[in-house]
């Protein structure tokens, strides 16, 4: 079994010491998308939200200071590079560090809003991260102990065990909760709700990416071909 | 490629047959804190015991017991405290905007510790120092990455019992700069490795000290971001 699944062709490696990023076509995609976006958001402007009462006139702009703009920016563009680097990285131990990094960020955009609601959510949602990184750094450690090694190039040659396997499904749990996917979208979706619509975008992209890598990982791992 | 292979003969058996236990230990650790999270559900307290979920992944991570494990600790520890510091800094911020709100003035700032308390104890004025004393020699002696933290436990304890009283705000430039001088010499500490490969020792020394200093001196970071919190000079 090779790194290259689905029929992939292998485009090259950046060896940058002991960490190897690999470059195949679906994750080369990925990593220019991540980074296309990433450049959209810090080029675009945040965006002014109306909040309307029913039944009154009482509307109500909600704008976004411009400190609070810069910070926010910011924190997109980390978050942007970080998930490109998540996408080609041909480290385990790194994808799951890039993943985490993913979810401080985001809960780092929507903390310096004002609106108590949000708020709460953002901490259910980082309460939730943190939990996460139970399983994910487990996942990763586990693999690491029943391989001996965290390159993904390495562990493609290695048959797969049981621990391996284990390792996979809590990594999978782990990645689930630290991007906020489907059962733990519940305190995700209250942070859309805050204003400065462009850069929160970066926290829905991210995790699309990131899920669509970690499945390749996990074929990778678990070779069902 | 079994497991036996890639353990070298001359570890104990004993340190081997740990690696099971140590991971059902850290599993257990974990269950426990989302059993007790589960339990107790005001926000606080359940902040503080996921702390302890994030201690069990340590334990798995550490389990491993390698060189690479002991270099995948670091991040894993880093990325912990990144997190519980970006949650608590989400409570308080939410804390005070509630407690705006019931006062009626939303945008107003409320105090960090609305307490009527006098925090002007003896103890206040003598321990630090001592303290402070000790913590920063034994960091002395150690050197590199764990003797920096545990100095800069000591200049932060220092700062932080002294913070009552208002620390001068020069002080914490001056640590900053000092801090970015130290990083400088950890740079060509490591540049010397990679140029004149002779001068090791010389060359491990500096990346030593200068990582000691910087990272001791990451209290005058945190000293700050502190003024700039409570605005306070």
């Amino acid at each position: 079994m090779d790194i290259t699944i689905l029929g992939q062709q292998l485009l090259g490696y950046i060896p940058l010491g002991d960490i190897v990023l690999y470059m195949a076509p679906l994750n080369l995609f990925m990593f220019v998308s991540a980074l296309v976006f990433t450049t959209l958001i810090a080029i675009s402007r945040t965006e002014t939200q109306v909040e309307a009462e029913f039944g009154t006139l009482k509307d109500r702009g909600v704008k976004v200071d411009i400190k609070e703009f810069k910070i926010r920016r910011f924190l997109a563009i980390v978050c942007g590079l970080a998930t490109a680097g998540a996408m080609i990285t041909g480290d385990l131990f790194d994808f799951t560090l890039f993943v985490c990094l993913i979810g401080i960020v985001n809960i780092g955009i929507v903390s310096a809003v004002k609106q108590i609601d949000v708020l709460n959510a953002a901490f259910q949602y980082g309460l939730v991260a943190m939990i996460a990184t139970l399983p994910l750094f487990g996942g990763a450690a586990l693999i690491l102990a029943s391989t001996g090694t965290i390159s993904l190039l390495e562990i493609a040659n290695i048959p797969t065990t049981a621990m391996m396997a284990f390792g996979s499904i809590l990594l999978l749990l782990g990645v689930a909760g630290e991007t906020g996917v489907a059962p733990f979208y519940a305190t995700k979706a209250e942070m859309f709700r805050t204003p400065g619509s462009p850069f929160l975008l970066i926290i829905h992209l991210s995790s699309l990416l990131v899920i669509v890598r970690l499945i390749e990982i996990l074929l990778i791992i678990n070779k069902p071909f | 490629m079994s497991a036996s292979v890639l353990v070298p003969s001359v570890v104990s058996p004993v340190v081997v047959s740990l690696y099971v236990p140590a991971i059902f230990t850290g599993i257990i650790v974990g269950l426990i804190g989302l059993l007790a999270i589960s339990y107790q559900k005001n926000d606080l307290s359940a902040l503080i015991l996921t702390d302890i979920v994030g201690i069990g992944m340590l334990i798995l991570v550490a389990a491993v017991g390698t060189d690479l494990a002991e270099s995948l600790i670091l991040p894993g520890l880093v990325v912990e405290l990144a997190e519980i510091m970006a949650i608590s800094e989400i409570l308080m911020s939410r804390e005070m905007r509630k407690q705006g709100e019931k006062m009626g003035e939303p945008g107003k700032k409320v105090d960090l510790i609305p307490l009527p308390m006098s925090l002007d104890m003896e103890i206040l004025t003598t321990a630090p120092a001592f303290m402070a004393i000790i913590l920063i020699a034994y960091g002395a002696f150690l050197s590199g990455f764990t003797g920096g933290a545990i100095a800069g436990g000591g200049i932060l304890f220092y700062v932080i019992s002294k913070k009552i009283r208002g620390v001068p705000s020069g002080m914490w430039e001056g640590v900053a700069g000092v801090s970015g001088v130290a990083w400088c010499l950890w740079l060509v500490g490591f540049i010397i490795f990679f140029a004149f490969p002779d001068l090791w020792l010389l060359a491990l020394f500096l990346a030593a000290f200068g990582i000691f200093i910087k990272v001791a001196f990451k209290a005058g970071l945190v000293g700050v971001m502190g003024r700039e919190e409570f605005k306070k000079e």
